[in-house]
């Protein structure tokens, strides 16, 4: 009987403030309309028979079952009483009823939900999960007559009836939530702390799987109420001289050729009852699982022209530009955000010869990511994309793909994410997947791009090809999936390779292995390849040229043989320090970076880094450096490049001020 | 303080040896270092040692005697690889923290001890009424050491603690590790895929294959001679030892 809403995503770390998300249910227009219904009903549940109580018990016998008139609205029943004024004063005893099935319903579904978490896994847990998922089985308004037929005929039978037959999907839906909150670690490290299972559940599992069980608790409210007006309407539910909604619509329902209005009235208030719970429900379920950032406005994807750069031409290439494969100008990633746009990229720019490796550098949230992903045109509709020049192979990127743009991207820009588990489509074999790129940009048959699809995982050092491309992503380990995306890549005749993060989901063996294949890869077809990793060995091993970046900007460039030895920026300085390496003195604590990233809504004046960088000056907070040509021949932005950085003095017990995140 | 034993642990999961005849040992006050792959049976150990897993069979022993795993007492505390999912989101870090302090005292005392701990940890103790979500991912991992530390125990046992951070901010977390460690003289299971990380914090390491031990020793000696192929394979992958 009750619809279980889908569960809304169990809440995670991250979220604001609960209150905070609660009150967002105000700000949508059927939110607002939701409540407001809801509380008229609420209201009217409450002072309904006090005010119209009289009126509606009133008999008059001059006065039978006469039709709507200025007196009477709706008419009056066979004793001559006012039927709208019956219909408001049933409010109470309808609402009542079924907030006390539903609760009846959610309290027992939240002790057989739990009790499989309480008995910890046993065979006695898996007998109430079996039991659990034959009731849920089990047709609900069927059970709702059983129980009314073996607790008797009356409100309370129904109350039970109503209340029992609910209960099991509630439990499924416990069960289901608290299973995926158990296996957080918190909840282990509460068993570690020697927690009872029972507190644990009370303290960590319940608050955690709360919001989606209230969402589907007032929108099961809302199911109580139709249910419970068809059982008084059959009959089952309330009894004479008592009434509800249902019992009126039953003697309604006798008449309904002499007054229809008799039978309409009760209608028409369990549609808009029923309407207001379902409603209420759904706009919490959506206030709830919609990130809070989102209720911003959006700004559709563009892909547009720095101003100022329109009215150039695009030519090919600059002269001298030819083995140019990535030419990066200005580039601007910005999102909308709550407080106007956030920009992710500020305004970056380089290029990529053929061949040449470049990596790209920073902590979570520099913009490292969102510049591959503009380049690969994977940025999502939300992101703003903006640059003076944005050009593959000479394609220019900033106007919408044709398909002649496509299909080169498609067969010569690759691209490696971070996650092997997600990149691969869990439903089909390897060797389709990879033959798609043939069928798709290069005209090949089926027989000849499965070959070739073999023949490329073979390139990428998996064994037995003939055999792995009829096998699933799942038959694959992580390492493999990754060399399986790179060989993917290798489909076509790729001038540039993309890699995200490519190994840090990996071990350090396979992140060996496949680093090397990337390396393989761009010396066999002169292949240019930009790497993106948080991780400066990483990329001080594969590359040639590092860029890197700290709050959406290229704070130096340089090549990747002088990162341990010439690096000019007191940031990248800082970055090589704090990786622990083979030679690192035991003695000593390590080097850190105080204070915590910049955050892209939160752009500071001036320098980014100034606030956790040891040589900033008056000037670093007011004036943002340029990146500008460095005495060492690469770029850097920096008022105090080159300068030498204060004898490390460890904070040893300076306390890291918790910083309010915005 | 006393040594955590590791006797002859097989763990299974179903049909599937995940932790296979495991014996070793982390002497009183030493950090020992677990490393391997995933999948090799490290973190299965780990949860078996805290009790998330019960082996099939061989004993785990702290000082001789079986390690509790019922009860509020419990000697050996872990602190889990990923910050984002091992704090409550609905409870303040000093509510995380006092869950895991032993019983009584008074409400002062123990708001005291809380203090003490975030203090201990390098966090602002007047700030415990924070929300997790208002804490960066080494602020989080510092307050699953704090609680660790709240149980006052006598082994931890860190899982991955600094692979789900930033290297910027690894190297805070490696420091308070090793500072703790020497104030504190306490004994540690420190596991880790980066064999740099374990160098920096650990006096012993264990090597970890297929849920077998295949090497352990001191950590010098391991790592100048190393025995096994595949420490040798290991030591190999180590980013920036083939820069150029």
């Amino acid at each position: 009987m009750t619809d279980a809403a889908v569960p809304t995503a169990v809440p995670t770390a991250g979220t604001d403030a609960p209150g905070g998300r609660w009150r967002g249910l105000l700000t949508s227009p059927v939110g607002v309309a939701a409540s407001v219904l809801l509380l008229a009903v609420l209201v009217l549940a409450l002072v309904g028979p006090t005010v119209w109580g009289a009126r509606a018990d009133a008999v008059d016998t001059s006065d039978l079952l006469a039709g709507p008139s200025s007196a009477h609205w709706a008419g009056t029943d066979n004793l001559g009483r006012d039927i709208l004024a019956r219909v408001l004063v049933a409010t109470r005893l309808s609402v009542a009823l079924s907030l006390l099935a539903i609760t009846l319903a959610v309290v027992v579904g939240l002790v057989l939900g739990s009790l499989p978490f309480l008995l910890g896994g046993g065979r006695l847990a898996r007998l109430v999960t079996a039991g659990v998922g034959v009731a849920v089985a089990f047709p609900g308004l069927l059970l709702a007559l059983f129980f009314a037929v073996v607790f008797g005929v009356g409100a309370t039978g129904a109350v039970l009836a109503i209340g029992f037959a609910g209960a099991p999907v509630f439990a499924r839906l416990t069960q289901t939530l608290v299973a995926g909150v158990a296996a957080r670690d918190y909840v282990a490290a509460a068993q570690v702390a020697g927690v009872g299972r029972l507190r644990v559940l009370l303290r960590h599992v319940l608050p955690n799987v709360a919001e989606p069980l209230v969402v589907n608790a007032a929108i099961g409210a809302g199911s109580a109420l139709l249910s419970f007006s068809g059982l008084s309407f059959l009959g089952l539910g309330v009894q004479s001289p008592s009434y509800d909604w249902g019992r009126l619509l039953f003697d309604g329902i006798g008449v309904i050729y002499v007054n229809p209005a008799a039978a309409l009235a009760p209608g028409l208030a369990v549609l808009l009852a029923g309407l207001a719970f379902n409603l209420f429900g759904e706009s919490i379920a959506k206030t709830l699982g919609v990130p809070v950032v989102a209720g911003a406005l959006r700004v559709p994807t563009r892909r547009s022209a720095a101003p100022g750069a329109a009215a150039a031409p695009t030519p090919a290439a600059a002269p001298g530009d030819d083995d140019l494969v990535l030419d990066v100008r200005d580039l601007e990633v910005s999102f909308a955000g709550p407080h106007g746009p956030v920009r992710a990229v500020r305004g970056v720019s380089f290029g990529v010869r053929r061949g040449e490796a470049v990596g790209i550098v920073g902590e979570s949230g520099s913009g490292k990511s969102m510049t591959a992903l503009a380049v690969s045109q994977l940025t999502g509709d939300d992101a703003r994309v903006e640059a003076s020049r944005l050009q593959v192979l000479g394609a220019d990127l900033r106007a919408p793909a044709g398909p002649q743009v496509r299909r080169l991207l498609g067969t010569s820009l690759a691209m490696v994410f971070q996650d092997p588990m997600t990149s691969f489509n869990p439903t089909r074999r390897i060797g389709r997947q990879l033959a798609e790129v043939a069928t798709t940009h290069l005209g090949m048959g089926r027989r000849e791009a499965l070959d070739r699809a073999a023949d490329r995982l073979g390139s990428v050092r998996i064994d037995d090809p003939q055999r792995r491309v009829r096998q699933h992503p799942h038959e694959f380990s992580g390492g493999m999936r990754q060399r399986a995306m790179i060989g993917m890549g290798l489909m076509g005749q790729p001038a540039l390779v993309v890699a995200d993060e490519p190994t840090t989901a990996l071990d350090v063996t396979v992140q060996q292995q496949v680093l090397d294949l990337l390396a393989d890869v761009r010396a066999a077809d002169d292949v240019a390849l930009v790497l993106i990793s948080h991780d400066v060995t990483v990329v001080g091993e594969v590359c040639d040229r590092v860029l890197v970046m700290y709050a959406g900007r290229v704070v130096e460039d340089l090549p990747a043989s002088q990162l341990s030895t010439a690096a000019q920026h007191p940031y990248t300085r800082a970055l090589v320090a704090a990786v622990p390496s083979m030679d690192t003195d035991l003695d000593r604590p390590l080097a850190t970076i105080p204070g915590r990233p910049v955050d892209p809504a939160h752009v500071p004046d001036g320098c980014a880094y100034a606030a956790r960088c040891p040589l900033a000056t008056e000037r670093c907070r007011v004036e943002d450096p340029e990146l500008v040509t460095s005495a060492t021949g690469g770029r850097v932005a920096c008022w105090h490049a080159g300068e030498p950085l204060p004898a490390t003095a460890v904070p040893a017990a300076e306390h890291d001020t918790l910083v309010e995140a915005p | 303080m006393s040594a955590l034993s590791f006797d002859r642990v097989t763990v299974r999961y179903g049909r599937v040896t995940v932790v296979d005849d495991v014996s070793l040992t982390v002497p009183d006050g030493e950090v020992v270092g677990l490393v391997g792959e995933s999948g090799s049976g490290k973190s299965t150990l780990a949860r078996a040692a805290v009790g998330l897993v019960a082996p099939a069979s061989g004993a785990i022993t702290l000082g001789g005697e079986p390690v509790p795993t019922r009860g509020r007492h419990r000697p050996v505390q872990m602190v889990f690889q990923d910050p984002y999912s091992s704090l409550d989101p609905r409870m303040s870090i000093g509510e995380i923290v006092a869950e895991a302090l032993p019983r009584g005292g008074s409400r002062a005392e123990r708001r005291a001890e809380v203090a003490r701990l975030l203090e201990l940890v390098h966090l602002d103790p007047t700030r415990a009424g924070a929300l997790p979500a208002r804490l960066s991912g080494g602020q989080r991992q510092r307050v699953a050491l704090a609680r660790a530390l709240a149980a006052r125990p006598e082994v931890v046992v860190a899982d991955e603690i600094t692979s789900a951070l930033d290297v910027s901010i690894q190297g805070a977390v490696l420091n308070l590790v090793r500072e703790l460690q020497r104030e504190l003289g306490l004994s540690m299971l420190f596991i880790s895929h980066n064999l740099a990380v374990v160098r920096y914090v650990a006096s012993r390491v264990a090597v970890m294959q297929g849920g077998r031990i295949v090497e352990e020793g001191p950590t010098a000696q391991v790592l100048a001679e190393p025995a096994h192929d595949y420490t040798r394979e290991l030591l190999a992958a180590v980013p920036g030892r083939n820069a150029p």
